[in-house]
């Protein structure tokens, strides 16, 4: 990854924009030939407003020297960066001075290339001119073994390519991000944005996947969530808002528990459980919710609406809505209220108002569907509380980034207690929120196997089964392009599985990517499978997972014992069993009521 | 000039809607003949899809009993190609993203042109994503539609420049269906499309009066109904083309010459 310089800000620049955009670097020039030149005072303000963390450089062509080290002593300045034809002995003395310097050097030949190579300077920076926005062959630089900053020409629409060409130490844009002259936000937001994003994701986009197929009538409510969220996200306000609400509301970090006896029983791997099931509301669902629910807010909604399949996340919005003093509208497919009556009760008691969706299957797809309905009819004051990471972007994202501090605690407690990383990490997948959280922060971790267990109902050669990536294939529905349960003619396709939030024909596409590039596997678990995990977890290690994550738990006990004992798998129970213990006792032919 | 600005020509088009397979092909096609009849100037054809989400509880169970009756694309394809000698109107199709994807897109467009379809609409795909659509539809003649809907505001100048054949306007938020009372700023939405193009604009959503009609089609260059005329197939079924008929002639009496 390059580093960032946003360079020529000057008098009128929105600060507050750079803040948040959070460059390493910004440079100022002081060079009176420049339409960009800015005064001492001038830039001493910008410093002033600017975060401590971004670090100023004061482009200069042939100064004093006097001037720029009275910059540096002043604190308005922290490297200089050389245009003109400083020699050695200028940059050595402005070294001794402990002023940090960049050189920047003319890429015409090879010759200027071995020159900037033996610079003396501590960093040396590529340019088609003096700072003036053309750009250059940038194939001279192939194979260069010098640590460079690249500039000339670089824009929000080339900065990926060149980052990916070239690996520079660092971009440096200025007439790039700017119209008329003048810094551009959007532009500016652009460059940064397709810098820094080193997965894929340009435009919401994994590989080919995900996108906004969405009606145009919400078209601007969801641009205008990415940008709150690109916004909210690196806000240190909300951050420690939100943090404070996961750990003393949700009563994160979850444990991570050695099952010992599982271990013993299976006789291979040691097996971990990642027990998202102890949270707040018992599922991984408030993890999502409680930070849409605050970004919600922050963005002045007063209304929260949500899909449920398993009624988890339903409950779960419903207790965030509870909480932030918001109205709540929660649609549920009417088969799975049968099913999960017990939540439904648990929604209305949080003061929610829940909508059986009769149309269709009557089940989660359905109840997404009058959800996204919902909402073109009501948008100014209402958000939708997506439950996946699926959807239209920006939903992937803002519900991965929300529910990997799964994976971000595993690594660290894993790393506590084994001083090393699992070699297998298993999650159920329906859209797959929880199986995204638990796999990011390892998706860089080559070693870790990823497994995402699929829902199979009857048997993935049946019609009766949910495993979208084993039986589907690519469409474009719900507001993505990703793997669907679907007929020829791309209808979808009416799936089954025994655990309502599995039972979904999509899946979201993040998921879909990592399974086009190898990094994750995604493996049919059936219902029968399930209940006997379920029912396994429970008499050996006291822990009744809910039947969704008793699928992650199944496949956990077909591989442990093929795994050798010093392996390590972490499995993580997504949510408690409480809600199934009337159905799996109906499953088993015993019929209880609640 | 496509064959759909000839039914803005000189006069509002009047545009119904008809699920196609609802509550079979061949009533379907005489429903198009009483349309052609009774005058509209250019015909929507839905293809049904499975989950609608743009729709309303009408327009769904219209496509959920045609999906019923096993009504394929590839139906839907040899019944327009019949009917086509006897339409001379223009006529565009109605589905979702998934329907032209999986098919094909190259292949769905090419059969459009094959049978005579002038156009494509699409709701769940905007200005954003369209251009994976409009570039297979540029080259076998088929426009690509553009939505704006009253939330569209400064896209629709974006959205407008580089429409095709006609802009459909969103009357108003939610999903199609009836609607006493039409509270969408339209007259707005017209004019910031004026100041950027002359292609033709039509409202559609929650028309369902001759008064609603002849208003929209008024302050703008036509009116689309589908609801209404689609509530009137379920209730009359295979009896429904004489009744869409007249339904159709009253929805134009109001319509200024």
């Amino acid at each position: 990854m390059a580093v960032i310089k946003l360079c020529g800000l000057s008098d009128g620049c929105d600060i507050n924009v750079v803040n948040r955009l959070a460059p390493e670097y910004v440079g100022f020039v002081f060079y009176d030939k420049s339409i960009r030149n800015v005064t001492k005072e001038e830039a001493r303000q910008l410093r002033a407003n600017l975060n401590d963390s971004i670090k100023t450089v004061g482009v200069f062509v042939d100064a004093q020297k006097d001037v720029i080290r009275d910059l540096f002593n002043d604190g308005i300045i922290d490297v200089a960066q050389l245009h003109g034809n400083e020699n050695e002995s200028y940059i050595n003395e402005l070294k001794k001075l402990n002023i940090p310097v960049i050189k920047a050097f003319k890429v015409s030949d090879k010759d200027s290339l071995i020159r900037a190579k033996e610079s003396p300077a501590d960093m040396i920076m590529f340019d088609a001119g003096k700072g003036d926005g053309k750009s250059f062959d940038w194939s001279l630089l192939k194979g260069f073994d010098r640590k460079y900053f690249l500039a000339g020409g670089l824009a929000p629409e080339n900065v990926k390519k060149a980052i990916s060409e070239l690996d520079p130490y660092g971009v440096d844009v200025s007439s790039g991000i700017e119209t008329d002259g003048k810094k551009d936000v959007k532009k500016m937001e652009d460059f940064v944005g397709n810098a820094r994003n080193d997965d894929n994701s340009k435009n919401g986009r994994f590989g080919i996947h995900g996108g906004q197929y969405i009606p145009e009538t919400l078209m601007n409510a969801v641009i205008e969530l990415e940008k709150a969220y690109n916004y909210y996200k690196n806000d240190p306000g909300f951050n420690r808002e939100l943090e404070e609400l996961l750990n003393d509301y949700a009563g994160r970090p979850s444990r991570l528990y050695f099952a010992e006896k599982m271990t013993k029983d299976l006789g291979g791997a040691k097996i971990y459980l990642k027990r998202e099931d102890l949270n707040h509301t018992g599922s991984h669902k408030i993890n999502n919710v409680l930070g849409q629910a605050l970004l919600a807010k922050k963005m002045g909604k007063t209304r929260l609406i949500a899909e449920t399949g398993a009624g988890q996340h339903g409950v779960a919005t419903a207790t965030a809505a509870a909480l932030l003093g918001m109205e709540c509208v929660v649609f549920m497919g009417k088969e799975d209220t049968d099913r999960q009556a017990l939540n439904v009760y648990r929604m209305r008691l949080l003061g929610a108002e829940v909508i059986p969706v009769t149309t269709g299957t009557a089940t989660l797809k359905d109840a997404v569907s009058e959800a996204m309905r919902e909402w073109t009819r009501r948008i100014d004051d209402t958000h939708y509380c997506l439950g996946s990471v699926m959807g239209p972007h920006p939903f992937p994202t803002i519900v991965r980034d929300f529910q990997s501090v799964i994976s971000k605690e595993i690594k660290h407690q894993i790393l506590e207690k084994e001083g090393r990383l699992p070699d297998a990490v298993i999650a159920c997948v329906g859209g797959g929120s929880n199986a995204m959280g638990s796999f990011y922060n390892f998706v860089k971790d080559k070693n870790v196997r990823l497994i995402g267990c699929e829902a199979a109902g009857r048997g993935i050669d049946t019609f009766e089964t949910a495993a979208t990536v084993n039986t589907g294939k690519i469409g474009i529905f719900h507001g993505m392009k990703s793997y669907f349960c679907q007929d020829e003619y791309g209808q979808i396709a009416p799936v089954y599985s025994i655990s309502a939030g599995l039972d979904y024909p999509g899946v979201g596409p993040e998921h879909a990517y990592l399974h086009d590039i190898g990094r994750a596997e995604y493996v049919p678990v059936t219902d029968e499978e399930a209940v006997e995990a379920f029912e396994y977890l429970s008499r050996t290690e006291g822990i009744i997972p809910a039947i969704e994550s008793a699928h992650a738990v199944a496949h956990a006990i077909k591989i442990a014992p093929t795994m050798k004992p010093d392996q390590i798998i972490v499995i993580t129970i997504s949510g408690r069993g409480d809600k199934d213990c009337a159905m799996i006792a109906r499953y088993r032919g015993e019929d209880i009521h609640e | 000039m496509s064959k759909i600005s000839e039914a803005f020509k000189n006069k509002k088009a009047f545009i119904p809607f008809v699920t196609c397979g609802d509550p079979d092909l061949e009533t379907t096609k005489k429903i198009l003949l009483e349309l052609q009849k009774n005058g509209a100037d250019l015909i929507e054809l839905g293809i049904p899809f499975s989950d609608p989400t743009a729709e309303g509880p009408v327009i769904q169970g219209a496509n959920l009993r045609a999906l019923k009756n096993k009504i394929t694309t590839d139906d839907i394809f040899s019944m327009v190609k019949d009917i086509r000698y006897d339409i001379s109107l223009p006529m565009v199709f109605m589905t979702y993203a998934n329907v032209v994807f999986s098919y094909g897109m190259d292949k769905f467009f090419d059969k459009c042109k094959e049978v005579g379809m002038d156009g494509i609409i699409l709701p769940d795909v905007p200005f954003e994503e369209k251009n994976e659509f409009e570039i297979v539809a540029d080259k076998y003649g088929i426009d690509f539609i553009s939505m704006v809907a009253p939330t569209s505001d400064e896209r629709i100048a974006k959205i407008a420049s580089v429409a095709k054949g006609f802009i459909y306007i969103v009357s108003s938020l939610g999903v199609t269906g009836t609607r006493t009372q039409i509270n969408g700023n339209v007259a707005d939405i017209v004019s910031k499309i004026r100041e950027t193009t002359d292609t033709p604009c039509a409202v559609g959503f929650g028309i369902s009066t001759p008064e609603q009609a002849a208003k929209m089609a008024d302050i703008s260059d036509g009116a689309i109904v589908g609801s209404a005329i689609v509530r009137v197939i379920e209730v009359y079924g295979k009896d429904s083309p004489s009744h869409v008929g007249k339904l159709v002639s009253d929805l134009k009496s109001k319509f200024s010459a």
